[in-house]
């Protein structure tokens, strides 16, 4: 099995663990492709949305190792897979050294050289973990489609901000792998888990650290389960419902949050009676 | 004032002409039967009226720098994204506070409200129909933070609207002050005021004008359910007069009388059918004008608000029909076009931040009704998009004002704050906090 991973940046955490994880499963990707660290738009997109003083912090970020007790990695769930020869690894162009792949650095993922140069690698599937809204002459590329780890059951919860959306709404927690198709996240469904960790967080950073680590093992089981011939993928029933949802607000944010503790409250005190 | 400047506020007069605005005044209110002024003729006369407004006042170069200044600047920096309204810059109160001084301030000495400040000539007269309107804005705001001043200032202006009523029960259209004829649609939305001021204060001489206003549109409204002749813009028949409807239906209320609620569903039915499947609204009708999210947004929001009121569920979903398909847009683009081209297909590459207000207040009502959060998300980011361009310094007339379009040179109101665009927002900031508030209650019930 033949697998390229697409990435919004080389310094994207997600990216760097999926493709070693990938890797570590005996899939190592034949190549990544990935949009440039810090170009003119980012920069001025990240200077409006935060002003100065935000964005240094940002860039500080992304550069700067994370916590020392975390293995020099942000999100603490994906230190494994991150982990190689006892040192976290801490951009793509450092997993590509350590697992021996190629990493095609382009302004956009629908360039036409960016495809030009996954048609070369001539992959069975891709793996998206961030960046452009891939148009269809990418996305008819792979042998058997793009691989997408949303982080909510679909069809119920499509878009953005969807962990938060499935608290708001009180559709349970979990991860769909689905193949990404024209529509957003209206794909063939691949494999839907109910996420079983939600009362062990203590935020909603937790909580989504968590569930891209919980949908980065459900990747590498649909890639083994793909390659196996175990699986087939689904259509979603929608029943015409439009259920996609946006970015949400930091005011919805705040009441997804206090019913995330509440679901560790709860959690606590039943375990407390136990 | 001249004729030329006594453009009523909400008609479509201004478009951009060598950088200055051209404020003409489409009477709306003028019948057809009058012979039109020669358009190029009539435009350089009110370029020459609003640059003559420099001259008389000299000091106001340095605002309008630097408001022109601050918008291209800002043009240049603004990258939209995916988080561009996500969080809150300015605090909704401060905002709101601010908005509301700019109306209290727009007060003019016969109790009116002034329609705009202008950049180049400062505040206009009063304008009757925006004044109307404001009044329930004002109670609201009177109750939410315990402010007399401004419900001492919606009694005046309630006073002042009632002065001049007309002996056929109408109110005129354009400024104060102007050569006015009966128009439909500053009569309806005077009647806002008037409907509101009964209910607030209980006294029956508000109502029995009210009543005069509602038999009067009774009257003149044609066989089809719409409004069209002498008393209409251009003499024709437009769909963003469901806000006449949704006036007619708080008298019927008011009034316990169905026959207004008969003769505003004769106009909604008359509305419905211009409704596309596209979510695109026919007949808003502005003849060589653009389509103005303005007037969009008054469509679906008169519509909406009839619908509840009258308990009509097909108003109500063809409200929401084009309300998601412009919830869409926004949230995909960040931004909502000023003006559209039928089936929302294309349109002008500027802000109306007016419609942008109305259009929250839409989505907000939306999430009231349908309890769909997807409106609620959309209104609060919308509000803090507008509360973001709202001045916070300058001098009075344009600390705290809505700018007619971002940047001040787009083709709604160049140049102007305008008191309608505060109302808006202050309506739906308001609202913001009402039903955030009640979710958050809700949330905390269950």
């Amino acid at each position: 099995m033949r697998i390229v991973v697409l990435c919004s940046s080389p310094y994207g955490e997600t990216g760097c663990a999926v493709a070693a994880r990938m890797a570590q499963s005996g899939y190592v990707p034949a190549g990544a492709v990935t949009l440039p660290a810090g170009d003119r738009g980012t920069l001025l997109r990240k200077l409006g949305q935060w002003g100065v003083r935000g964005s240094l912090r940002y860039a500080w970020s992304k550069l700067a190792p994370g916590p020392a007790d975390q293995g020099g990695v942000r999100n603490p769930h994906l230190e494994t897979a991150l982990k190689h020869a006892g040192k976290a690894l801490r951009n793509l162009h450092e997993v590509a050294r350590a697992y021996g792949f190629p990493v095609f650095t382009c302004a956009g993922q629908n360039s036409p050289a960016a495809i030009a140069q996954v048609r070369q690698w001539s992959p069975d599937l891709l793996i998206f973990t961030g960046g452009d809204i891939l148009r269809k002459e990418l996305l008819a590329v792979p042998r058997y489609g793009v691989l997408n780890s949303h982080l909510a059951l679909l069809p119920e919860i499509r878009g953005m901000s969807s962990p938060e959306w499935s608290l708001l709404y009180d559709v349970p927690l979990g991860v769909t792998i689905h193949y990404m198709d024209a529509g957003i996240d209206t794909g063939p469904i691949l494999l839907r888990r109910k996420f079983p960790h939600a009362a062990d967080c203590n935020s909603l950073n937790d909580l989504r650290n968590r569930m891209i680590a919980f949908g980065m093992e459900l990747l590498a089981e649909t890639v083994a389960a793909l390659d196996k011939g175990t699986i087939s993928p689904l259509a979603q029933a929608d029943h015409g419902k439009d259920t996609q949802f946006f970015v949400m607000h930091e005011r919805l944010k705040a009441e997804a949050a206090r019913r995330l503790e509440r679901t560790r409250q709860t959690s606590l005190a039943g375990k407390a009676n136990a | 004032m001249s004729k030329a400047d006594n453009s009523p506020a909400h008609d479509p007069q201004f478009r951009t002409h060598a950088g200055l605005a051209d404020h003409g005044p489409v009477t709306s209110l003028q019948p057809e039967t009058t012979q039109e002024p020669n358009p190029e003729r009539s435009k350089a006369a009110k370029v020459m009226t609003e640059a003559a407004g420099l001259l008389r006042g000299p000091l106001r170069v340095f605002p309008l720098l630097l408001k022109l200044g601050s918008d291209k600047l800002r043009l240049s920096f603004q990258a939209r994204h995916l988080y561009a309204y996500a969080s809150t810059l300015v605090p909704t109160e401060t905002a709101l506070r601010s908005t509301i001084g700019w109306i209290h301030a727009a007060r003019r000495p016969d109790g009116g409200i002034a329609a705009y400040y202008s950049l180049l000539t400062g505040y206009s007269e009063s304008y009757p129909e925006v004044t109307g309107y404001i009044v329930p804005t004002l109670y609201d705001f009177a109750r939410f933070a315990t402010d007399q001043s401004s419900r001492a200032i919606a009694e005046q202006a309630t006073r002042w609207l009632v002065s001049l009523q007309m002996p056929s029960g109408a109110f005129p259209g354009g400024l104060h002050g102007d050569n006015a004829r009966p128009s439909v649609f500053n009569t309806g939305q005077i009647l806002f005021g008037l409907v509101r001021g009964f209910a607030e204060t209980g006294d029956a001489n508000l109502l029995n004008h009210a009543a005069a206003a509602g038999d009067w549109l009774d009257k003149v409204q044609g066989q089809d359910g719409a409004w069209a002749g002498v008393n209409a813009y251009r003499g024709s028949p437009h769909t963003y007069y469901s806000m006449v409807s949704w006036a007619l239906a708080q008298l019927a209320r008011g009034a316990k009388d169905d026959r207004y609620s008969r003769t505003a569903e004769r106009n909604l039915d008359w509305i419905l059918a211009h409704f596309q499947p596209s979510g695109w609204i026919d007949g808003i009708n502005l003849r060589e004008h653009p389509t103005y999210l303005h007037f969009i947004a008054y469509a679906i929001q008169g519509v909406l608000e009839c619908g509840v009121l009258l308990q009509r569920d097909d108003a109500v979903r063809a409200a929401s029909r084009s309300a998601w398909v412009l919830l869409r847009k926004f949230e995909s683009h960040k931004h909502l076009l000023g003006a559209y081209e039928p089936d929302f297909s294309r349109g002008l590459r500027f802000t109306c931040l007016t419609g942008n207000a109305q259009m929250s207040c839409v989505w907000l009502r939306l999430f009231d009704v349908t309890k769909d959060l997807r409106y609620l998300n959309a209104g609060l980011k919308m509000n803090e998009l507008v509360k973001r361009l709202l001045p916070r310094h300058g001098r009075r007339g344009v600390m705290g004002g809505v700018a007619g379009s971002f940047p001040a040179w787009g083709a709604y109101q160049p140049l102007r704050y305008i008191s309608w665009g505060c109302k808006f927002l202050a309506d739906a900031l308001m609202l913001e906090e009402r039903l955030v508030h009640e979710f958050e209650a809700a949330s905390c019930g269950s």
